[in-house]
């Protein structure tokens, strides 16, 4: 099957609740994570990881420091702030709504011809 | 704050690129890590990576992107293209940075003076505690205080850590080849304690030598130090030699130490327990008080008044009618070049608006002038504020060149200003420092919104620029707008030249008075001698009497003669006489200025006798002269035979008037006459000066002089030799200072305005060139767009002048204490000023009408 590439703007998203447990997590554990979970359904471009975890950054919905890992490697590691938790909220809140209008008009009766 | 730190991450981006390739390169080895574990080969896992990673500097780009403000970005790429644009307009940027440099740099040279002069804390530990001392008494004003008197203010107070005294006299020091001049001072106990100094060589006086016959030791100056002992660290313990006495060096003060002036090279114990320093009469410390911390002036003076009051009780005949004066020692210093930097700062603040509204005008016509790039730009789809940040940013890299090339004008401003005030109160301390420089940048930024706001919103305008898209012949309201600017620039020219003229007025008026003596020709000059030798007075004036006949006897030389104060320059020595003869209750008291002179001074100085005689040395007699004032104020008949004596005066006893000399302007040449006396007496104390009229170039006797004293008086050195004119010049240093530099930002004034006049009506007659050229075709006459254009400037000149004046009224009244012979508000100086502007406006206008009147109509019309 088809690895499906995240959709535009839900990588915010995942990455926030990624985070949302509280742990400090360096850009690949947040990949693996997502990989991991979606059950390899969803595959995190490393292209888009890297601006959006900055962008998010400096947005100041995330924290982000130097530290090492349990192989004693340097590696930057991203924490979630107050003002993040409420953006996840907000997300995911027009996620649900966004995927409830998606499956209504799905269910709902073709249109005839 | 993530709008700081993407200003900041601007500034770092080599530390942001290393952190970001840190941050990739590790995902990259967890990548290959977790594909070996899989299985994969090394080599294979780490191909893989890279090609799952892919771009690895692309993403880095594009992270970095999110890390840096936009705005930021946008403002260096705004900057590159104002330079660009600049360079292209090399005229007008010339011209800006020009003016802006004259502006900002005139200001910046007077701002360091301020700062030096005024601003700076004076250069001892807590400088805000240290006052000056004086007493006072109804009757007149004595600097000085008593010794014995600072002694009990120093015991009895509760608002002072310590309280000292200090005299100076001019030494000669003959240890060398010749007798060399050093100024000396004698300080009284506690005088490093109190200016909060140490030596940085040796010690301190110890009471041993601070009381009356201990051994007499001096402490020098960093200076003398390296000058005559080339810095040898043994220096303590050596000796300077003055007269037949050895005085052994006890130490080096620092190199910051100038006190009480930047000249003192000694300075040595004065016993305040000597026999003559128990009088409480005769006054001759400069005293000064270090308060305690967080007593505040009104405190102490408050807490001195009452020692002062109970001596008045303890001591009624002496300490009665005595007040203690209190001024903050910066104050004292500093506190007469007040008036003038101020005025000359609010000349120069002037002259920056005018640079201002200068530059803001000829943006404004650059800014119509681009219209048509400026619609283009909007076209294209730029915002207003992009387009107004382009013209900001154009206006910040013109203040900012022309703060640079202001700094360049400062630094000889500032060189200029230490050579024309030579006078003025730390005067060497002024220079450019990162405060000065810091303070031409906050001119530019001013100078950048002031002038470049209002034409960046102005140019920036939709409508305007929408206008321009379509045809080229624009009447814009940029064009009233620039006149409004120049006539502003008019106005406040009018103000600067009212004050200069005001200033050339006084001091033109000044030359002109005659004060009642002539100094050209006479020469000047101090014999080195000290105060102990005033103890014998006879040995004193027989010494003084021997060197005037020397001097006498010189070819070349008419006359001679000694005075306590150098007349021409401001000095007062105001004294109350008592008439032996008797005086009636009712009649006023006599008040007089009191001169200790040689009875040769009104030959030498050409002051004529109107009545009497003129004054010899008489066996057993006091003589005195007195002048017309002071007879005629005083006295209905002749006071010629009366006697006169000063009460509580032990060294002026009793005197008979001798008689009446014409009035002399004294106290200084813009001062009027006041009743005078002068006591035929040579004291021959320090500080006494040696006049000799010549028949010549008196500095051409300045050698033979030196010569003939060192002659007679070989262990005695002479110093401060020059012409009388000269000193009496120098006196009015400051106010020839404020004159020139007044005169110059004015004549600067007048220049921006011209340039800004001719300008804004060159710029009208390009942007009116169709209509010029139509007009002509239809057969008007050429002197017909030439009157247009003129009277067109000259409505604006005329406009410009009246609210000059207006402003020059209200303002020129804080010129009134410097002015002389002259009032404020002197019709004829600004009747003038109004000529010589509106003749300058005249030029400024006609050159670009004429201009307009040579259009060739057929040629402007075709180009459409």
């Amino acid at each position: 099957m088809r690895k499906n590439d995240i959709l535009k703007g839900t990588l915010v998203l995942l990455v926030l609740r990624t985070l949302a447990s509280g742990r400090k997590m360096h850009g690949y554990a947040i990949t693996s994570h997502i990989q991991q979970i979606s059950d390899l359904l969803l595959r995190v471009e490393e292209g888009s990881l890297y601006p959006a975890l900055h962008r998010m950054e400096q947005e100041g919905w995330l924290r982000a420091e130097w530290g090492t890992t349990e192989k004693k490697r340097d590696a930057r590691f991203y924490s979630l702030t107050a003002k993040g938790r409420k953006q996840l909220a907000e997300e995911q809140e027009s996620w649900s709504r966004l995927t409830e209008g998606v499956a209504r008009v799905l269910r709902g009766p073709m249109e005839a011809k | 704050m993530a709008w700081l730190d993407r200003v900041w991450n601007v500034l770092r981006r080599a530390r942001l690129q290393r952190d970001l390739n840190r941050e990739l390169s590790f995902h990259l080895t967890e990548k290959i890590e977790e594909l070996e574990a899989g299985g994969m080969s090394q080599s294979e896992a780490v191909r893989t990576a890279r090609l799952q990673l892919g771009n690895v500097t692309k993403y880095v780009e594009r992270t970095r992107e999110m890390d840096i403000h936009r705005l930021l970005e946008n403002t260096l790429r705004n900057l590159r293209q104002a330079f660009r644009a600049l360079a292209k307009a090399p005229g007008f940027t010339a011209t800006v940075v020009a003016t802006l440099a004259l502006g900002i740099g005139a200001n910046s040279a007077v701002f360091s003076a301020i700062w030096a002069v005024l601003l700076r804390p004076l250069p001892f530990p807590e400088p805000d505690q240290l006052v000056q001392l004086a007493q006072s008494n109804p009757k007149m004003k004595a600097p000085f205080v008593a010794p014995v008197r600072l002694a009990d203010w120093n015991r009895l107070n509760t608002t002072f850590q310590s309280m000292t005294g200090y005299y100076t006299e001019e030494a000669s020091e003959i240890s060398g080849e010749l007798p060399e001049r050093l100024t000396r001072a004698f300080v009284a106990r506690r005088f490093l304690e109190t200016m909060g100094v140490a030596p940085v060589l040796g010690r301190d006086f110890t009471p041993a030598e601070e009381h009356f016959g201990g051994p007499t030791v001096v402490l020098i100056s960093d200076r003398y130090w390296r000058r005559r002992f080339n810095s040898d660290p043994n220096v303590t313990g050596k000796t300077v030699r003055f007269g037949k006495t050895f005085v052994p060096i006890v130490g080096v003060l620092p190199a910051n130490f100038q006190f009480p002036r930047p000249g003192v090279d000694l300075w040595s114990p004065s016993p305040d327990d000597a026999p003559f320093a128990h009088s409480r009469e005769l006054t001759w410390y400069t005293a000064i008080g270090r308060m305690k911390p967080g007593v505040t002036l009104a405190q102490a003076r408050s807490n001195l008044a009452a020692v002062q009051a109970g001596l008045g009780r303890e001591f009624p005949k002496t300490d009665a009618q005595i007040s203690a004066a209190i001024e903050p020692l910066k104050e004292t210093t500093v506190g007469s070049a007040r008036s003038s930097l101020v005025i000359l700062f609010g000349s120069v603040s002037l002259l920056l608006l005018i640079a201002c509204t200068n530059v803001a005008a000829l943006l404004l016509s650059r800014a119509t002038a681009r219209q048509q790039e400026i619609a283009v730009r909007f076209s294209l789809g730029a915002s207003r504020g992009s387009v107004i940040g382009h013209v900001l940013a154009e206006v910040f890299v013109l203040s900012i060149s022309g703060a640079a090339l202001a700094l360049l004008l400062a630094e000889a401003g500032v060189r200029a200003f230490r050579s024309l005030a030579a006078n003025l109160p730390r005067v060497t301390d002024i220079v450019l420092d990162w405060r000065i420089v810091l303070y031409s940048l906050v001119c530019a930024l001013f100078a950048t919104l002031a002038c470049g706001l209002f034409p960046a919103i102005r140019g920036a305008d939709r409508d305007l620029a929408d206008s321009a898209r379509g045809t080229r012949t624009i009447f814009s309201g940029g064009g009233r707008a620039q006149f409004v600017l120049v006539g502003v620039q008019v106005s406040l020219a009018v103000t600067l030249l009212a004050g200069a003229g005001l200033l050339v007025r006084s001091l033109q008026q000044l030359g002109r008075v005659s004060p009642g003596f002539q100094p050209e020709r006479v020469l000047t000059f101090q014999v080195s001698s000290s105060w102990g030798e005033t103890s014998d007075m006879r040995a004193e004036r027989r010494r003084v009497d021997r060197t005037l006949e020397r001097i006498q006897a010189l070819p070349g030389v008419e006359a001679t003669a000694t005075t306590m104060d150098l007349p021409g320059i401001a000095s007062d020595y105001q004294v109350e006489l008592m008439v032996e003869e008797g005086r009636a209750e009712t009649e006023p008291k006599v008040i007089a200025e009191g001169r200790a002179i040689s009875p040769g001074y009104f030959a030498t100085l050409g002051i004529p006798l109107l009545a009497g005689e003129v004054c010899r040395e008489e066996p057993g007699i006091y003589t005195m002269m007195v002048n017309r004032t002071f007879a005629n104020r005083y006295f209905r008949a002749s006071p010629v035979g009366l006697h006169l004596s000063q009460p509580n005066n032990m060294y002026l006893p009793k005197s008979v008037i001798r008689g009446v000399v014409a009035d002399a302007r004294e106290l200084g040449i813009h001062r009027e006459p006041a009743p005078t006396v002068y006591w035929c007496f040579s004291p021959g104390q320090p500080g006494t000066h040696y006049l000799a009229r010549t028949h010549g170039d008196p500095r051409a006797m300045s050698e033979p002089i030196r010569r003939a004293v060192h002659e007679i008086e070989p262990l005695r050195s002479v110093f401060d030799v020059a012409p009388l004119a000269d000193q009496i010049s120098d006196a009015y240093d400051e106010n020839r200072m404020r004159t020139i530099l007044l005169g110059f930002f004015a004549a600067a004034a007048v220049l921006l305005a011209y340039v800004g006049l001719y300008g804004t009506i060159s710029y009208s007659v390009n942007v009116r060139q169709r209509e010029v050229g139509l007009k002509l075709a239809l057969g008007a006459m050429r002197t017909r767009i030439v009157g247009q254009f003129l009277s067109q400037g000259l409505l604006v000149a005329a406009l410009g002048c009246s609210g000059g004046i207006v402003l020059a009224l209200a303002l020129t009244r804080f010129l009134s204490g410097m002015l002389f012979g002259v009032s404020a508000k002197d019709p004829m100086t600004l009747t003038g000023v109004v000529i010589a502007v509106l003749v300058v406006s005249t030029i400024a206008s006609l050159l670009p009408s004429i201009r307009a009147s040579r259009v060739e109509p057929i040629e402007v019309l075709r180009e459409e």
